[in-house]
């Protein structure tokens, strides 16, 4: 059930490796995301087996979640970059519809 | 938890004045995300005055190296091992053996190695035949390069005016700030500024200029226009990216580097301007691709076929008239199983294989004597920590040998990862692995009492810096040469002779004059404010249980960085310290021992188990690597009743680093060969303010293990300055969070280094740095060779070797680790970057879990014994 007021758009949550991080925030640069946010020390089990989260010394190599938020006619154009880079990179992308109240920060 | 607003380039600017078509955005993403792709064959590259050492096939470490090695011939046409003749020469002076050559061929074929083959009625072991032919086949050809350009294929000179005004353009944006003058229009990225310009880039033709007029506001519509234009699909885009990022992968691989950094220039940018370049001076000359784009092997039809091979190995074994034509096939099959590319491959494990026995074996006996961390329970004169750095060990084996002196391995940044102020201001340096990102800052602040000495300090810095400035600042102006000459050419030419002529003399006048004007003062670090109570009780408990000193401290605990001072090198920053980011480690180590003499935190360690006595005095030193010398800091905060021991601990100190100077001098160029300790102390100073040296010193060469064990392992052991020496007790560790931590991260630089240190050796032309002779800095970010072209990369061969003598022996890491092997595969297993560095073959690991087992070997199908049975030679 949504609330009056609130306007859809696409979330999208990808988790990659500290080393592809620059290279995710880039593509949600070019396609025109205005902002996203980071959670880093990711840990996980995937086909590939269990991950480590948090490294002490080292944040390349752990995963992180990058959460953005944008329209949808901007989402086709993402998902396409994001849908690229990850055939040839460890990581996985969650799309998935959300609302917010302030639609002109994503827009 | 980290958030963060996207903002994008201005050259890159998501709304452009109309809405694109969609199809335009999908493009762009898609491209966007094929350049990350392309970009992955390429390390980053850092500034050289902040040099960090990389492994120039990061990207490819997902791969087995061989496959790798395989990659990089592709696109660079660079060389991954040694060529043949070079292992060859190595077998004939004895540096590999014929036992080394079978040993290796065993690891790789298996048991069929020992299986039997006749020839001429003679019977041959597969083993024999094979390094008969590793030994006698005819070398396999240079490589070549195989992606390449439609420019290159079709026009060599339009190729070579594509590379020109991209070093032409790069240089001046990217080394414009620190050249003095920047670059018009230079806020508007790397793209911009050139779109802004090019169009009156006369050194074009007035076709080209005409048609640069009306490039796209985006880079990256520019690309896609081009790539259309030079009639390059989707589907090939990566490859073809991939073909331009290796024409000048030193420039590319900086604008990486400036991208992940701080988005100053971008790949999409860097490729536009060169994709552009290609297009439009293709179209202007009338010159047009005329073929497909298939790659090229062009080097297959120069290798010796099996048949040819199998003839060539009979005519040596003396059986060539005598084998049958069934025989002499049967030699081939069994010569294909390896094909003449990958003879090297087996050279490089039987290179490797001699090092890694020897060293294997004289860790089983280890020769331990005197106060080992834990060979004694009487509490030692004192504690010395170093860092990892291979540098360290002949430092820890002289002071030990000198006294009843415990030392420890570990990281040169002593866990703290800081953002440093010095009293004299300017820019913070960041002083951590680059791995991770300074979190805390500290300032270094006068003593109460201080404040005029630091005022003095400052303004005599200020002093020097400005005469400096202004000096640099007349020779690089347009007019002002002339006008310095005048000025200062009865003063600077004597100064010139006296730096060149009597540099050890010099040195002592310029330190001295320094002294005068820039008085030393006793400071502080704010360490309180750039940590909490946590951080500091956390980061204390992390490093003393990696280092495994967790009792028996001592009264004095040295905690020892280092730095390395030389004259006039650009590239000083490689003989830095790599666990601080290329730089000095001396703040760091100041860091740690404030934290560590914290009584808060030592009431905090208590309660985890450690206990450190109240009468334990961390101090903080640094280890000039150039010169040997120890110098304690923060004396001045020493307490009165540690004051003797310290002054003992000094005066070891600084025999120790004289006995190192006395060891290194064996192998410095021009160095006394059989000196005094004394005299070599002298001579070593000299070397690094004799701003003519091109080898003030050796730096990490020769690196080829990483030890990680209790110092018991390694005591009494002559390691040559060859081991990087992390401490590491498995009992001091139950849950192995130190030992992962050790793999994930000192392992992980350690191998960067190693493999640039590599790289660097066996290709230094597409790797390697070439000679410093011919040097010319670009604006603090990089060299070039003469005049233009690309930035280069890695060491220079002056880092690497005396002449045509190889000084660095180019192996890959070989890590030896006693810990638990349960331990070792869970943390294996849960790292994807171990799992990569082990299983490819970038790294060997070799294990045990006791001092009294056999050493083993880490492989696809689990453990294996290290030793390798041997088949005799007939």
């Amino acid at each position: 059930m949504i609330s009056t007021g609130l306007t859809k758009m696409t979330k999208i949550e990808v988790v990659v490796v500290g080393g592809d991080v620059p290279a995710v925030r880039a593509l949600f640069q070019a396609a025109g995301a205005t902002g996203f946010t980071g959670v880093s020390g990711i840990s996980g089990l995937g086909h590939g087996g269990y991950h480590q989260g948090r490294l002490l010394f080292n944040e390349q190599d752990t995963l992180e979640l990058l959460i953005t938020v944008v329209p949808d006619d901007t989402a086709g154009p993402l998902l396409e970059g994001l849908g690229t880079l990850l055939k040839e990179s460890s990581g996985v992308m969650f799309v998935s519809e959300t609302y917010v109240s302030r639609p002109e920060y994503f827009a | 938890m980290t958030t963060a607003t996207a903002t994008p380039p201005a050259s890159s600017a998501p709304h452009a004045a109309a809405t694109p078509p969609a199809d335009r955005r999908l493009a762009r993403a898609r491209l966007q995300s094929e350049v990350t792709l392309a970009a992955r064959l390429l390390a980053p590259m850092w500034p050289l005055e902040r040099f960090i050492a990389v492994n120039p096939l990061g990207g490819l470490e997902d791969r087995p190296f061989e496959a790798a090695l395989t990659a990089a011939e592709d696109a660079f046409g660079a060389r991954g091992t040694l060529d043949e003749p070079a292992f060859r020469a190595e077998h004939l002076r004895g540096r590999i053996t014929d036992g080394d050559l079978i040993a290796a061929l065993i690891q790789r074929i298996g048991p069929d190695a020992e299986a039997t083959l006749t020839l001429g009625g003679r019977q041959w072991s597969l083993a024999e035949v094979l390094r008969c032919d590793l030994l006698h086949g005819a070398p396999a050809p240079s490589p070549v390069r195989a992606a390449r350009t439609v420019a290159e294929r079709t026009s060599p000179r339009l190729a070579d005016l594509v590379d020109a005004q991209t070093a032409k353009w790069c240089s001046a944006f990217l080394g414009g700030d620190a050249a003095g003058w920047r670059l018009p229009g230079r806020s508007l990225g790397l793209y911009g500024a050139w779109r802004e310009l090019a169009s009156a880039d006369r050194s074009l033709p007035a076709a080209a200029r005409r048609v640069l007029r009306d490039l796209p506001e985006r880079a990256d519509d520019a690309l896609l226009d081009a790539l259309d234009r030079l009639g390059i699909s989707p589907s090939e885009h990566r490859g073809y990216l991939q073909a331009h990022l290796t024409c000048l992968p030193g420039w590319a691989g900086h604008v990486r580097w400036r991208a992940q950094h701080d988005g100053s220039a971008e790949l999409v940018e860097y490729l536009a301007l060169r994709v552009v370049h290609e297009s439009v001076l293709l179209a202007t000359a009338g010159e047009r691709r005329s073929a497909a784009l298939p790659s090229q092997a062009p080097n297959a039809a120069a290798l010796q076929s099996p048949a040819e091979r199998a003839r060539t190995v009979a005519s040596v074994l003396g059986t060539a008239a005598d084998a049958s034509a069934g025989e002499l096939q049967a030699l081939a099959d069994v010569l294909e199983r390896l094909p003449v590319p990958s003879r090297t491959a087996v050279w490089l494990d039987a290179y490797e294989g001699h090092y890694r026995d020897r060293l294997l074996s004289q860790l089983e006996h280890p020769r331990a004597h005197g106060g080992g961390p834990d060979a004694s329970p009487a509490r030692p004169a004192a504690q010395l920590v170093c860092c990892i750095d291979t540098r360290s060990e002949g430092l820890r084996r002289h002071l030990e040998s000198l006294g009843a002196y415990e030392t420890f391995g570990f990281a040169g940044f002593f866990a703290v990862a800081i953002r440093f102020q010095d009293l004299l201001g300017g820019q913070p340096s960041e002083l951590c692995p680059v791995l991770i990102k300074p979190r805390h800052e500290i300032r270094e602040e006068p003593l109460a009492g201080a404040e005029r000495q630091a005022a003095r300090r400052i303004a005599g810095r200020r002093l020097l810096s400005g005469a400096e400035e202004g000096f640099h600042g007349a020779k690089d102006d347009v007019a002002g040469p002339f006008a310095l000459a005048e000025a200062s050419g009865w003063v600077a030419g004597p100064v010139a002779a006296a730096k060149t002529l009597a540099a050890g003399r010099y040195g002592a006048i310029r330190s001295h004059l320094a002294r005068r004007v820039e008085p030393p003062v006793p400071t502080w670090l704010t360490v309180q404010e750039g940590f909490t109570l946590d951080e500091r009780a956390l980061m204390a408990e992390v490093a003393l249980r990696m280092m495994g000193l967790t009792e028996r401290f001592g009264r004095i605990v040295a905690l020892c960085g280092h730095g390395s001072h030389t004259d006039n090198n650009p590239y000083g920053a490689a003989l830095e310290c790599g666990a601080c980011g290329g730089q000095s480690g001396g703040p760091n180590a100041r860091t740690a021992a404030a934290i560590l003499n914290g009584p808060d935190v030592r009431e905090r360690l208590a309660a985890q188990g450690i206990d450190i006595p109240g009468d334990t005095w961390f101090v903080a030193a640094e280890h000039d690597t150039a010169s040997d010398r120890i110098e304690l800091l923060d004396e001045h905060l020493v307490p009165a009743s540690h004051q003797a021991e310290l002054r003992a601990f000094a005066t070891a100190a600084h025999a120790a680093g004289e006995l190192l100077s006395a060891e290194r001098c064996a192998t410095l160029p021009g160095a006394p060969k059989s000196p005094t300790p004394q005299e070599a102390a002298r001579h070593v100073r000299a070397r690094g303010t004799d701003w003519a040296q091109v080898y003030p010193e050796w730096g990490l060469a020769g690196n080829a293990a990483f030890i990680v064990g209790p110092r018991a392992m390694t005591q009494g052991v002559d390691l040559g300055r060859r081991a990087f020496l992390h401490s590491y007790a498995a009992t001091a560790d139950p849950t192995g969070t130190a030992l992962e931590t050790i793999l994930t991260a000192p392992l992980v630089v350690a191998q960067w280094i190693n493999c640039q240190y590599y790289f660097s050796t066996v290709d230094p032309e597409h790797f390697g740095a070439g000679t410093k002779t011919i040097h010319n800095a670009v604006g603090g970010i990089g060299v070039l060779s003469g005049p233009g072209g690309d930035l280069r990369r890695g060491l220079p061969w002056q880092s690497l070797s005396d002449g045509d003598r190889l000084v660095h022996e180019p192996m890959r890491l070989l890590a030896i680790v006693e810990a638990p092997l349960e331990r070792i595969d869970a943390i294996v297993e849960r790292n994807t970057v171990l799992q990569h560095l082990f299983g490819n073959g970038w790294v060997a690991l070799a294990a045990r879990e006791h001092p009294s087992d056999p050493w083993l070997r880490h492989t696809p199908h689990g453990w294996q014994p290290w030793t390798t049975q041997e088949v005799p030679a007939r």
